[in-house]
C-alpha cells in the first residue's frame, strides 16, 4: 500500500528550483507557532480573569468600560501582525506562482482528468499512463528538475493534488493550466482528486513514482512501464 | 432627550392582527407576533439541526473504518450534500434570524416587527423551501448530491440528472428568499421602530450583531437566489455557465453569497455570547464603540473575501483576497480584546450560559486562527478541499454557532418561556459538547494535513487514518449525547417549571424590563429611560448611587 511519507527535509541544492513543499513548510513554521501562541494567550487570559473575578458581589463589579487609546494601540498591533503575515504569504506565493511559472521545464507532462481517471501523457516520449478507477499506472517524474504539468479536464471540475508536495490545482474542462512543480526526493507518493466529481470520486487516485534523473531517462527510453 | 415615561402608541398591523388571534398551533403558525414567528422558526430550525445531525452520524458511521460499506457511494454523496445544505440553509442561518426576530424588537423597545405579515410570509416561504429540499429523498434519484455549493458543470442536468437535484435548487431558492424577507423585516424594525431615546449607538450589543447580520443577508442573499435561478435554467437546457469562464463565474457568484453567509451564521451567536458574558460578569460590555466599528469593518470585509474559496482555481487574484481575508484579524482581535476586558474587573458568576459563552470564544478561536492559515494561498494550496478545511469550518460554523446558541438559549429561555433551564444538565451538556466537538473535529486537521480529501465515502488503509477516523466517529456520538441531554433539559424544565421572574440574571437590556414571556405588545408599562446600551444597568447603578449618598 502507498504511504504518505515526507519528502526529505534537506533537498538537493538546485539553484532557482521552487519546491512547493519547502515554501509551505517555511510558511507553516511561522503561522503555526503564532496561531498556537495566540490561542494560549487568550485561553490563559480567560482562565485568569474567571478565577480572579468570580464569586464577587455584583456591586463589586468595576464601572469602567472603555479605553479608546488602548484599543487603538491594540488595533495598530493587530495591523502590524496582518502586515507581517501578508509579507510572508506574498513572498511565498511569489515563489510558488510567479517564479515557478518562469522556470524552464526539463519535462512536460499533460495531465487530463476525467470521470474517474487521470491520464498522464509524456509528449516528448510518446508515453501514456492511466490511473484511477480503471488502472494504477503511476505518474513517473525525476527528482530535482522542473516538471511542467499541463492540466485540463474532459468533463467536470477535478483537482490535481499531491499531498507530499503540499500543492493542488483545480482542473477545468476546456481549459489548460500550466503548473511547474519540483520533486525533492525519490519514493512513492500518493495523489488524488480533491474536488468532488461524482459517484466514484474516492477512486480517482494515483501514485507518483519519483526516481533519479538517470532512472527516469532509462524509464523513458524503455517507453514507460514499471 | 429622555425616553422616560413615554409609551409608544401602537398602530402597527402586528398589534391589530394580534387582537384577533386564532387559538392552538394553527394560530401560532399564523401569528404575526414576532415572538411567535421567532420561536416557531427556532423550533423548526432545531428540528432540521437534528435531521442534519442524523446525516452527519451516518457519514461518521461509514467512515469509522477504512473501506466502509455501510452506505453506497451515491448515498454518501446525498448525505454530505444534505448535511451541509440542511445545516446551512435550514439550521444555522434561520436560527440566527430566529434569534434576531425574537429579540431585536424587545431590545430596542419596539411593540412589534416591521412588516409583520411579510415576516410571517417569509417564514412560510423558508419552510416550503426546506420541505421541498428534503422531499428530494422521496424521489427515485434521491435528493441533491453535488455538495452544498453544487459547482457547475457537475450540477448541470447531463452530469447530475434527476428531479431531486432540481428540488434541491428550488428548495435553496425558497429557503434563501424566506430568510431574506425576514432579515429585511428585522432591518426595517431597527431602522424605523426604535423606542424614543434608543439611538443607533445605544442599541444593545446583540442588536448590533443582528443588525450587521441582516444587512449582510440583504446584501448577499439576492446573489444566491440569482445564481440558483440561473442554475435551474441551465438544468432545464439553457446555456448560461459555459466553459472555464462560466465555471469561475458560478463560483464567484456563489461565494459572493457563500462567504458573507458564514458571518450571518456567526454574528448573532457572537452577540448572544457577548450579552451572556456582560450580564454574568455584572459589567457592561467593554469598548462598545470599538466593538460596533469592528462589526462594521468585519461585515464590510466579509463581503470582499469570497474568492479565498477559489485560490486553487487559477481564476482569481489570490493576493487581493489573501489581503482582505487576513485583514479580518483586526476586527476579530478587537472582539476578543473587548470580551476579555469585560471579564476583568467584573463579578463573574459561572452559570451555564456563561460557560457556554466562554467556551464559544475559545472554540471559535481555533476556527478563526486556522482561518488565517487558509487565508494564505500557499497554505491553502494544500489545505483546500482537504479535511483541514472541514476541521476549520466546523470550528467556525459548528463551534462558532452552537456554543453561542446554547449560551443564548440558557440566557433567554427564562424570558421566552418564563421558566429556567436546569443548570446541572446544562453543565453536563457543555462538558459532553466540548469533548465531542474536539474529538470529532480536531483530528480532521491532522487528516487533512496528511492528505485526506473531503467528500470521499471510502478511504484506504493509510497508517493512522483509521484511528483518527474512529476517534472522530466516537466524538460525533458524544455530540449526539450532548444534544440529547439538552432535549431532556428542555423537557424537564418545561414540565416541572422553575419560575424565572422577569429579570433572573440582573440583565442589562430592555427585554428584561418586561414580563416573562413578554405580552403581545412586548411592554405593558413605560420603558425605563434609555441613556446607553445597558439601560437597566444604568438604572441599577443610579439606584445604588442614591442609596450610598448620605
Amino acid at each position: 500500500m502507498l504511504r504518505v511519507s515526507a519528502l526529505a527535509s534537506v533537498l538537493p541544492g538546485v539553484p532557482g528550483l521552487i519546491y512547493t513543499r519547502r515554501a509551505y513548510d517555511d510558511l507553516f513554521s511561522y503561522y503555526a507557532p503564532i496561531g498556537i501562541g495566540v490561542f494560549a494567550l487568550f485561553a490563559l487570559a480567560i482562565v485568569f480573569a474567571v478565577i480572579r473575578y468570580r464569586g464577587r458581589p455584583p456591586s463589586a463589579a468595576a464601572r469602567w468600560h472603555e479605553n479608546d487609546r488602548l484599543e487603538g494601540a491594540y488595533a495598530l498591533l493587530l495591523a502590524c501582525v496582518v502586515a507581517f503575515l501578508l509579507y510572508l504569504t506574498y513572498s511565498a506565493e511569489h515563489k510558488v506562482d510567479s517564479v515557478s511559472a518562469h522556470e524552464q521545464p526539463r519535462l512536460t507532462v499533460d495531465v487530463v482528468a476525467s470521470k474517474w481517471e487521470w491520464t498522464f501523457s509524456y509528449p516528448a516520449y510518446g508515453i501514456t499512463a492511466r490511473s484511477g478507477a480503471v488502472g494504477d499506472q503511476p505518474l513517473v517524474v525525476p527528482t530535482g528538475e522542473a516538471v511542467r504539468f499541463e492540466l485540463s479536464s474532459l468533463d467536470v471540475i477535478h483537482s490535481f493534488w499531491i499531498p507530499a508536495l503540499r500543492f493542488k490545482r483545480a482542473a477545468f474542462p476546456g481549459h489548460t493550466q500550466n503548473i511547474t512543480l519540483a520533486f525533492g526526493s525519490t519514493g512513492l507518493f500518493q495523489g488524488q482528486c480533491a474536488e468532488f466529481c461524482g459517484l466514484r470520486h474516492p477512486e480517482m487516485i494515483f501514485s507518483v513514482r519519483v526516481v533519479t534523473p538517470q532512472q527516469f531517462t532509462a524509464w523513458a527510453a524503455r517507453g514507460g512501464g514499471s | 432627550m429622555g425616553g422616560a415615561g413615554r409609551r409608544v402608541v401602537s398602530t402597527t398591523t402586528s398589534s391589530l392582527l394580534a387582537e384577533r388571534r386564532i387559538p392552538g398551533w394553527l394560530g401560532s403558525l399564523t401569528s404575526t407576533d414576532h415572538k411567535r414567528i421567532g420561536v416557531n422558526l427556532g423550533i423548526l430550525s432545531l428540528f432540521f439541526f437534528l435531521v442534519g445531525g442524523v446525516f452527519a452520524l451516518l457519514m461518521r458511521a461509514q467512515l469509522a473504518a477504512p473501506n466502509g460499506h455501510l452506505v453506497s457511494d451515491n448515498t454518501y454523496s446525498e448525505l454530505f450534500t444534505m448535511h451541509g445544505s440542511t445545516m446551512i440553509y435550514l439550521f444555522v442561518t434561520p436560527m440566527a434570524i430566529a434569534m434576531a426576530m425574537y429579540l431585536v424588537p424587545l431590545q430596542i423597545g419596539a411593540v412589534g416587527i416591521a412588516g409583520p405579515r411579510l415576516a410571517l410570509t417569509g417564514f412560510w416561504i423558508w419552510l416550503t423551501g426546506g420541505v421541498i429540499m428534503q422531499s428530494g429523498w422521496l424521489t427515485g434519484d434521491g435528493p441533491g448530491r453535488d455538495g452544498w455549493f453544487s459547482y457547475v458543470p457537475l450540477s448541470d442536468s447531463s452530469n447530475t440528472p434527476g428531479v431531486g437535484q432540481d428540488m434541491w435548487v428550488v428548495g435553496v431558492i425558497l429557503a434563501a428568499t424566506g430568510l431574506l424577507v425576514m432579515a429585511a423585516c428585522v432591518a426595517a424594525t431597527i431602522a424605523r421602530h426604535r423606542a424614543p431615546g434608543m439611538s443607533l449607538l445605544r442599541m444593545p450589543v446583540f442588536t448590533w450583531t443582528a443588525f450587521v447580520t441582516v444587512l449582510m443577508t440583504v446584501g448577499s442573499f439576492p446573489v444566491l437566489i440569482f445564481v440558483m435561478v440561473l442554475l435551474y435554467l441551465q438544468r432545464q437546457g439553457a446555456n448560461i455557465f459555459i466553459g472555464f469562464n462560466g465555471a469561475i463565474d458560478y463560483q464567484d457568484l456563489f461565494w459572493f453569497f457563500g462567504h458573507p453567509v458564514v458571518y450571518v451564521m456567526f454574528f448573532p451567536y457572537l452577540g448572544a455570547a457577548a450579552e451572556a458574558i456582560a450580564v454574568n460578569a455584572h459589567k457592561r460590555w467593554f469598548g462598545y464603540i470599538a466593538f460596533v466599528a469592528s462589526m462594521m469593518a468585519f461585515s464590510a470585509l466579509s463581503m470582499s473575501v469570497w474568492a479565498h474559496h477559489m485560490f486553487t482555481t487559477g481564476g482569481v487574484t489570490n493576493a487581493y483576497f489573501a489581503f482582505t481575508s487576513t485583514a479580518l484579524v483586526v476586527p476579530a482581535g478587537i472582539e476578543y480584546f473587548d470580551m476579555i476586558a469585560t471579564l476583568i474587573g467584573g463579578a463573574i458568576v459561572l452559570r451555564a450560559s456563561m460557560l457556554f459563552a466562554l467556551t464559544f470564544f475559545l472554540q471559535f478561536l481555533i476556527g478563526g486562527l486556522s482561518g488565517i492559515f487558509v487565508a494564505s494561498p500557499v497554505l491553502d494550496y494544500h489545505a483546500n478541499d482537504s479535511y483541514f478545511v472541514i476541521a476549520h469550518f466546523h470550528y467556525t460554523l459548528f463551534a462558532g454557532s452552537v456554543f453561542g446558541f446554547f449560551a443564548g438559549v440558557f440566557h433567554w429561555f427564562p424570558k421566552v418561556t418564563g421558566a429556567r433551564l436546569r443548570e446541572s444538565l446544562g453543565k453536563l451538556q457543555l462538558g459532553l459538547l466540548v469533548i465531542g466537538t474536539n474529538m470529532t473535529f480536531f483530528p480532521m486537521f491532522i487528516l487533512g494535513q496528511e492528505g485526506m480529501p473531503r467528500r470521499i465515502s471510502r478511504y484506504p488503509t493509510h497508517p493512522g487514518w483509521a484511528t483518527l477516523n474512529r476517534i472522530e466517529t466516537a466524538g460525533a456520538v458524544i455530540i449526539a449525547l450532548a444534544i440529547a441531554v439538552f432535549l431532556v433539559n428542555l423537557w424537564v424544565s418545561l414540565r416541572r417549571r422553575e419560575a424565572a421572574g422577569e429579570d433572573p440574571w440582573l440583565g442589562h437590556t430592555l427585554e428584561w424590563a418586561t414580563s416573562s414571556p413578554p405580552p403581545v405588545h412586548n411592554f405593558d408599562r413605560p420603558l425605563p429611560p434609555i441613556t446607553s446600551y445597558a439601560p437597566l444597568l444604568d438604572r441599577r447603578e443610579a439606584a445604588e448611587a442614591q442609596v450610598s449618598r448620605p
